[in-house]
């Protein structure tokens, strides 16, 4: 019941949305200034040949249980600050689950293009796409490279609650530009995402997730035309609360007790490059991300260490057309103290990697109004140490080493 | 031998005046508060790429023509980016909180028309539109 009224509330918005839109309301007056809203709408549709993923039923005749939509309103207050908001929220299969989200919300002060100062809820910088993975209708695939951009895990890395320092600086024609950003504040993590999904195989319910954090980008947008270059880096601390139900796995009677885990050690960096001539655009990726916590009211340690990294391309053969294809590769080393985790001695193991071979093809029908067709072939499905897409819930039975999966999706913003 | 110089001759003439025809396809114009009157290809670039919000110390804005061939020589010629990367570059701060979209208008007649009444309004239309009520900047 609950659910079906999230989806009539989502589909009141989703038309509330589309009107608007049709209306083209995009811009209004407010005290003598502009105000103007833009908002954005996905549906995808998701099957697979063999096992269940991202958190859905794909493996019968497939899960349309992918939809998500935003919307903001912003205005410049003077030619140097400006304000605004956006909401979000989505439904992709037990994540999300239509809990509505304040994405951004942050007063921005340019003093000079080298120095500005934002405050408020942040998009965080991390690479080239963490701060728009969510907005589909920028990117080619329907999903992004998932090895460094995993759908699950969005919101571990996605917005702070604090300030940026950001500016552009140029040092001459032959050396190019540089773009920085600083930040700082405390990250809050969605109970409805893929970690506490994952949690819940052990009875663990989580309730609070966040910390503070910081971190910074530093691109280089170089003197050869069409070609940037970056690093980034992201620290947390991360503290999780919530409830424990020892019965799921010692069992007995249900019973609830506190529950606390915290990171010792957990950081991100990103190293990146992007080429765009024309019709032509290419990405690589590569993140090392580390992560070290103490589990089970202080009883375990489990830390994980993952290297994933990603090439693509991407070519609009016509005006309405865009082709492309991406490799995407995910190896996990892990370790764990609690009693009979043993990781696989080989990385050829398919609890030990997932690596993801996609083509895509993207139609714009309409400047705001899009579709995509893509095709995964996936090797291997990395285990169950940390969130990867395939969970053990979603696939009682075991898993297969290999899956194939077919995504369609569409969508508007305007 | 002398038909291939002359035919290798006539195809350089032919890219040198097409490249000529295209670099001045387009004429950046802005509204009378601009103080500037001349800025380089450069300043054009970085005013619609937004990393910069002022021209010769007065604060500009970016009008954008929706299509036609004014709007084409000018992505190629300035920004190096199709419209698809360009909307979806304006998409990518929208949506993020960074900027507001900037204004698009339909034909070189509305472009001219919203720059002479917007203080600090800089545009593009094509070559032999009437620019009356707004200067053109000297691209150098």
């Amino acid at each position: 019941m609950k659910q079906m009224i999230g989806r009539l509330m989502a589909g009141g918005m989703l038309a509330a949305l589309a009107l608007s839109m049709a209306l083209q309301a995009q811009d209004f007056k407010l005290f003598d200034r502009t105000v103007q809203v833009h908002g954005f709408a996905s549906q995808g549709f998701v099957h697979t040949d063999e096992n269940n993923w991202l958190t859905m039923n794909t493996s019968n005749v497939g899960s349309g249980e992918f939809t998500d939509f935003g919307a903001n309103a912003s205005t410049q207050i003077t030619d140097r600050f400006r304000v605004g908001a956006q909401i979000y929220d989505r439904d992709l299969g037990q994540l999300g689950r239509w809990h509505p989200d304040l994405d951004w919300a942050y007063g921005d002060f340019k003093f000079k293009p080298w120095l500005g100062f934002r405050a408020g809820k942040v998009k965080t910088v991390l690479g080239l796409f963490n701060d728009t993975q969510d907005m589909d209708f920028l990117h080619t695939f329907a999903l992004l490279p998932q090895s460094v951009y995993s759908t699950d895990m969005r919101d571990s890395t996605l917005s702070h609650i604090g300030g940026d320092l950001y500016g552009t600086f140029s040092l001459g024609k032959h050396v190019g530009k540089f773009s920085y950003t600083a930040y700082g504040g405390d990250q809050r993590q969605s109970i409805y995402g893929g970690y506490p999904y994952l949690l819940t195989i052990h009875g663990v319910y989580i309730k609070n997730s966040g910390g503070p954090t910081f971190g910074g980008d530093l691109r280089w947008i170089t003197p050869v035309k069409g070609l940037l270059t970056g690093a980034s880096y992201e620290k947390n601390d991360v503290l999780n609360t919530g409830l424990l139900n020892p019965s799921i796995a010692l069992g007995g009677p249900n019973v609830f007790v506190p529950y606390t885990e915290w990171s010792k050690d957990q950081f991100a960096q990103q190293f990146y490059g992007e080429y765009a001539k024309g019709n032509l655009r290419v990405d690589a990726e590569f993140r090392h991300f580390w992560r070290d916590f103490t589990i089970f009211n202080g009883q375990f340690e489990a830390a994980t260490n993952t290297h994933p990294w990603y090439g693509s391309a991407s070519y609009r053969v016509a005006k309405r057309v865009e082709l492309g294809g991406y490799y995407s590769h995910y190896e996990i080393d892990w370790i764990v103290t609690a009693p009979g985790q043993v990781e696989a001695p080989n990385v050829s193991s398919p609890d030990r990697h997932l690596y993801d071979k996609v083509v895509t093809a993207r139609f714009d029908m309409k400047n705001y109004w899009y579709a995509k067709v893509e095709g995964h072939f996936m090797d291997g499905y990395a285990g169950f140490q940390y969130p990867d897409g395939f969970y053990p819930q979603a696939n009682p039975n075991g898993l297969k080493p290999d899956t194939n999966a077919l995504v369609v999706k569409t969508g508007f913003n305007f | 031998m002398k038909k291939r110089v002359f035919f290798l001759a006539a195809a350089c003439s032919l890219l040198i005046a097409s490249w000529q025809a295209r670099a001045s396809d387009v004429k950046v114009i802005a509204n009378s508060s601009v103080t500037a009157s001349s800025v380089s290809a450069g300043d054009v670039k970085d005013v619609f790429l937004l990393d910069k919000d002022s021209l010769g110390g007065s604060h500009v804005d970016p009008v954008l023509s929706k299509g036609g061939p004014a709007h084409e020589a000018f992505l190629k010629d300035y920004l190096g980016k199709n419209d698809a990367a360009l909307q979806a570059f304006y998409r990518s701060l929208v949506f993020t909180g960074k900027a507001s979209m900037p204004k698009s208008l339909g034909s070189d007649g509305e472009v001219v028309a919203y720059v002479a009444k917007t203080k600090g309004a800089v545009g593009y239309v094509s070559s032999g539109a009437s620019t009356e009520g707004v200067k053109t900047l000297v691209v150098k």
